[in-house]
């Protein structure tokens, strides 16, 4: 990793491209006037259930809900 | 009550002259000898009758899913539409490499998690075990990445040890490109891969939907691939600005490519899904009407058949005192 850019420091922080641009997108909408900001909050709203597999055996699910930035 | 004991009695003789069973000329499966209760000579319309009240309760709820089914597909399809122009640039840049050889291969298959729509889950899901057969050899590896209730169903039948994550609940609230984005995170981070291959239900229009399969590479695989001059050997006529290298760039890009055309798929295959429930809920309110066309027949016939009867006992017994 080089570069004078942010780039390396979320790479190192062990972040994907998709949720730096996540975090840049929610600082984005935080900045919105009021009526169009909580609409634009309650829009993208996350919600699934997320289980992984080991062996052909289910471990536990975890539910992903209403964590915009993670 | 009288009638009735006169409708009883007179079928011992009517029955040379009309048919036992006129139903049984249009073969009625419903209603039969054994279906009546012991010791009733006559034929029973109850039976029909509370057929004929089932199938039309049931037309009603298959008409009402499809009212819903149409106004869910409105909404979803302007979102579908809009969405196209995420991955389009991708696909100019990156181009669409479905046939570059990769050693990993995770499979994404996007299904819904209900069902009543149709065979576009199961569509998918033979698109991919198709796609995990063509791509099975001896040094490679295919995982299965589901998305959606129905995929996993069927999938965790007979291909257990090949699945990696499943995700589902997703539709719970509206989609929008957060929940896939970080759903797609979530997928990165937990699989390691050389190619992703999407298989979604691409929609066309409300009755037709093809199953679409798109590839996203990993960096390290297009790199390669430009390096070599394949299909991507375009890539190395871009100039980079600013600090970074190729390898950030492509690393960059590949994963956002990837939430994008996830974001894509998802929506275009929750707009085939509302698409088949639409058309599924038409033909199923069809096939009930018909279905209830065919019964009222049987039903007016049996009737008709009773009354005839009981005319020509009456008749012949006046006659017979006459004579």
């Amino acid at each position: 990793m080089a570069s004078n850019a942010a780039v390396p420091f979320w790479r190192a922080a062990g972040m994907t491209y998709i949720s730096y641009s996540n975090i840049c997108a929610n600082l984005v909408r935080n900045c919105l006037k009021e009526p169009y900001k909580t609409e634009a909050l309650t829009r993208e709203k996350v919600h699934f259930s997320i289980s992984k597999w080991t062996d052909g055996k289910p471990q536990k699910p975890t539910i992903r809900s209403d964590t915009p930035e993670e | 009550m009288a009638m009735a004991a006169l409708r009883r009695e007179g079928r011992r003789f009517a029955t040379p002259l009309i048919s036992p069973r006129p139903i049984a000329a249009i073969r009625s499966p419903f209603l039969s000898e054994e279906d009546a209760p012991l010791g009733v000579r006559s034929i029973s319309t109850q039976i029909v009758r509370n057929r004929m009240k089932s199938v039309k309760n049931i037309q009603k709820i298959t008409k009402a899913m499809k009212m819903v089914a149409a106004s869910k597909l409105r909404a979803i399809q302007v979102k579908a539409e809009n969405s196209r122009g995420l991955w389009q640039p991708f696909t100019a840049l990156l181009g669409d490499t479905p046939t570059v050889d990769a050693k990993k291969n995770v499979i994404v298959t996007i299904s819904s998690d209900k069902g009543l729509c149709g065979g576009i889950n199961s569509t998918a899901v033979k698109i991919s075990k198709s796609l995990h057969k063509l791509n099975s050899g001896p040094d490679k590896e295919n995982k299965y990445v589901i998305l959606g209730e129905k995929a996993k169903a069927i999938l965790v039948r007979d291909s257990k040890k090949d699945i990696e994550l499943i995700i589902t609940e997703l539709q719970k609230n509206p989609l929008n490109y957060t929940q896939v984005s970080v759903l797609a995170d979530d997928i990165l981070k937990n699989v390691e891969f050389d190619a992703l291959r999407i298989i979604y239900s691409k929609f066309h229009s409300v009755v037709s939907f093809l199953p679409t399969m798109a590839t996203v590479l990993s960096p390290e695989l297009v790199e390669r691939e430009a390096e070599s001059g394949g299909k991507l050997g375009e890539l190395d006529s871009y100039e980079i600005e600013g600090g970074e290298t190729k390898g950030e760039i492509l690393q960059n890009l590949a994963e956002f490519q990837f939430s994008c055309v996830m974001f894509n798929a998802v929506l275009e295959n929750a707009c085939s899904e509302q698409g088949a429930r639409m058309s599924a809920m038409d033909s199923s309110s069809r096939n009930a009407g018909e279905m209830l066309d065919r019964l009222t027949l049987t039903y007016n016939r049996t009737r008709q058949a009773s009354i005839t009867t009981e005319l020509i006992e009456i008749i012949s017994g006046a006659s017979a005192l006459e004579g």
